[in-house]
């Protein structure tokens, strides 16, 4: 969803503000990480029938010259819009940013969101709202965030500052000019194992996906790399057919991929292999066993007393279980070691 | 225990993405310290026991200052012990009344905690749990969420309740040997995990299919040369799903941690056989020396009654003697548990580790 589209920055003439108050109108580049998105979705799902577009506050962080902001999570704020006017509950923003700022206190405000990509008179004022001095994000400029979320339509989005604009103070205090900046989406990299379980449901028409294990995981993946190897090798094919139009750039590219596998001897593989899967295979083996000694243990442990008859028999018994517990116990930790010290050579 | 489902209220776990994207950027961002947070949500209307999970948020950070290593770990358990702490009660109640204004499934459901290479079965999960799950009924659940295997290929996100015979002995704080064989607990049956599915809403379905965008559709023409390839703006990412992370041929850590961590539990259960054993020995000898003092007044009062004097009581050994206590088995079964625990994620690493090595040696010697 990365925007494509360019930026080009006019000077513009300034409202009517007093001098040294005037807040930064500098191009910022916004960074949206997806749990923002997913929980501006959300949000958008769970609105009143009866309004068309919900807000909420963005938090994030802002580089230290302020050039780059990173959108990380947000939250809803309720505001009720009608023809003539606009209410939002400034006290629940408050109250709200106070609670998500105990728990993340790296975070800043940064800006709002509006679930319809419609700017309108109420979108500056909002926008005024979060850019003002005191608990706005002056001297930064407030980031608009809107997500359109037409049922059955692409999800666009699309950032903004915003700049002040109008003759006379009261005309400047409701009306902005709205600017547009880039952002992009990215993901990190814990996000990812995430975000593909997720998306392994989207083809899915319950939209709901088990957790998968990594055995499952890898099958999918290998699949996917054997599809692709297909495809390629079909293509090949082609071009030595005649069939298909040969480019030597990409003949040098897969000649680069190619040469990248490494030439070892075939019985150096083999003997490394085999060292290798038999440590696998022994700490498997290893951790299995004591899997079954532990079961036994605890099995000894609770047993000794239904075996005896009086409470003197019962303490020896317990004490017996006890020692023969302990040496079978030494003995396997004392493999475990060597198999540790085995797996750091291998 | 045929069905540990079956009397339970809660009988499967549905998570939403929106939850899964929460839990896993906070878990990251503080690891490796523990990561809790409290769950919403509700149960399904439509199918009775499915428990849904619509949202989350994180449980404030506590600072202290880590100068030294005994203050990190208090930091540590801090973190551990956050779901039951009293100001996170007060905190989560007053997010919920918040998140309710805004037509959010306001319930608590339960609680997540971040954990690295399986290492949960502790105290704390238990306590926390517990707390949760203190009435019969109470629908929470408690979702784990592994840092170091999501780390290396598909998520791991596991969902868990105490099992209900042992929330009756965890009430009761009993965990004699005594009592262990009454009830029959063992330590497989302490937590009862739960299947977690992810469901996705329907506004998330096409945000999904956008990202990351596909290949272009449309005929290319043929970059001219090496470098323009290598920079073409058409190459499309790699996909989300499958996540090729999963080829990753070095797994050898992961199973060299998990190694030194089941050491470790066994060094743990160790300690608490010895304990246990000490306890065996101090008792033999207590009862040995009561067997004594009864013979010896049991002669007395013979005496005594040869010389017709009155009785002496027989039964004063009671307050003459003290039996030691019985060590808690808690410890050794929350131990057992975590064993099994690592062997089972060892298991699943072999499994895993084996079939990537033989795709290595037959790729590597074609025609074997």
């Amino acid at each position: 969803m990365a925007d494509k589209d360019t930026f080009l920055h006019l000077a513009r003439p300034l409202g009517p503000a007093p001098i040294g108050a005037q807040p930064s109108t500098a191009p910022v580049s916004v960074v949206i990480q997806p749990q923002a998105i997913f929980s501006i979705l959300d949000h958008a799902l769970r609105r009143p029938s009866d309004q068309d577009r919900v807000i909420g506050t963005l938090l994030g962080t802002r580089s230290e010259d302020g050039t780059e902001v990173e959108i990380r999570n947000c939250y809803a704020v309720p505001h009720t819009e009608t023809a003539e006017q606009v209410e939002v509950d400034m006290d629940y923003q408050k109250q709200m940013l106070a609670l998500h700022l105990r728990a993340n206190p790296r975070e800043v405000l940064v800006g709002w969101y509006a679930t319809s990509s419609e700017l309108n008179t109420f979108s500056a004022l909002i926008q005024n709202f979060y850019g003002q001095q005191g608990d706005g994000t002056w001297p930064h400029p407030a980031v608009h965030l809107t997500v359109s979320t037409v049922p059955g339509q692409e999800i666009e989005s699309r950032t903004y500052i915003s700049a002040p604009i109008g003759v006379t103070a009261e005309r400047a205090a409701d009306s902005c000019l709205f600017i547009p900046v880039p952002h992009e989406l990215k993901y990190g990299e814990a996000e990812k194992s995430g975000l593909e379980l997720i998306s392994s449901a989207k083809d899915r028409e319950d939209r709901s996906q088990p957790i998968i294990t990594d055995l499952e995981a890898l099958e999918r993946a290998v699949e996917h790399v054997l599809d692709m190897l297909e495809r390629v090798s079909n293509y090949v094919n082609n071009v030595l057919d005649e069939e298909a139009e040969p480019s030597s750039a990409l003949g040098q590219f897969l000649m680069n991929a190619l040469s990248l596998a490494p030439k070892v001897d075939p019985s150096d593989i083999e003997r490394d292999f085999n060292n290798h899967i038999q440590d696998v295979l022994v700490v498997s083996y290893l951790a299995n066993t004591i899997r079954t000694q532990i079961d036994l243990s605890n099995r000894l442990a609770t047993a000794a007393l239904t075996l005896g008859t009086g409470d003197a028999l019962t303490g020896e018994g317990g004490q017996r279980d006890g020692d023969r517990q302990q040496g079978g116990r030494g003995g396997r930790g004392g493999g475990g070691r060597g198999r540790q010290q085995r797996q750091q050579e291998a | 225990m045929t069905d540990p489902l079956k009397d339970s209220p809660v009988k499967a776990v549905q998570v939403e993405a929106l939850v899964v994207m929460k839990l896993v950027n906070h878990a990251a961002k503080t690891f490796p310290t523990v990561a809790t947070g409290s769950l919403v949500g509700m149960e399904s209307a439509k199918q009775p026991g499915l428990l849904e999970i619509t949202s989350c948020f994180p449980f404030p950070t506590i600072d202290v200052p880590a100068t030294d290593g005994h203050q990190q770990e208090s930091a540590a358990n801090l973190a551990a012990a956050a779901p039951r702490a009293k100001a996170n009660v007060v905190y989560q109640n007053e997010m919920i009344k918040f998140l309710r204004e805004v037509n959010v499934d306001a319930n608590n459901v339960g609680w997540y905690t971040s954990t690295s290479m399986g290492n949960f079965v502790h105290l704390n999960t238990i306590e926390n749990q517990f707390f949760y799950q203190k009435e019969m009924n109470e629908r929470t659940v408690a979702l784990v969420h592994d840092v170091s295997r999501s780390s290396q290929g598909s998520l791991s996100l596991r969902a868990y309740r105490l099992s209900p015979a042992f929330v009756a002995a965890y009430k009761e704080g009993k965990f004699t040997t005594e009592s262990l064989q009454k009830s029959g607990l063992r330590y497989q049956d302490i937590l009862v995990e739960l299947p977690v599915t992810i469901h996705n809403s329907h506004l998330l379905t096409p945000l999904l299919h956008q990202l990351p965008s596909d290949a272009p559709k449309e005929e290319l023409s043929f970059p001219p040369n090496l470098a323009a390839l290598q920079q073409d703006p058409n190459t499309p990412l790699p996909p989300l799903f499958p996540n090729y992370d999963s080829l990753d041929l070095s797994i050898d850590p992961f199973l060299e941690k998990t190694c030194d961590l089941l050491l470790e539990s066994i060094e743990n259960h160790h300690t608490e056989l010895n304990n246990h054993s000490y306890y065996q020995r101090s008792l033999a000898r207590e009862q040995a020396k009561i067997t004594a003092w009864q013979q010896k007044r049991k002669a007395e009062n013979a005496a005594r009654t040869a010389s017709k004097q009155p009785l002496l009581p027989e039964d004063e050994w009671q307050r003459l003697f003290k039996l030691p206590q019985e060590p808690n088995r808690l410890e050794t079964l929350l131990n057992s548990r975590q064993v099994e625990q690592y062997a089972r994620q060892v298991d699943g690493f072999t499994a895993g580790v084996s079939a990537k090595m033989f795709a290595v040696k037959s790729n590597l010697l074609p025609g074997e």
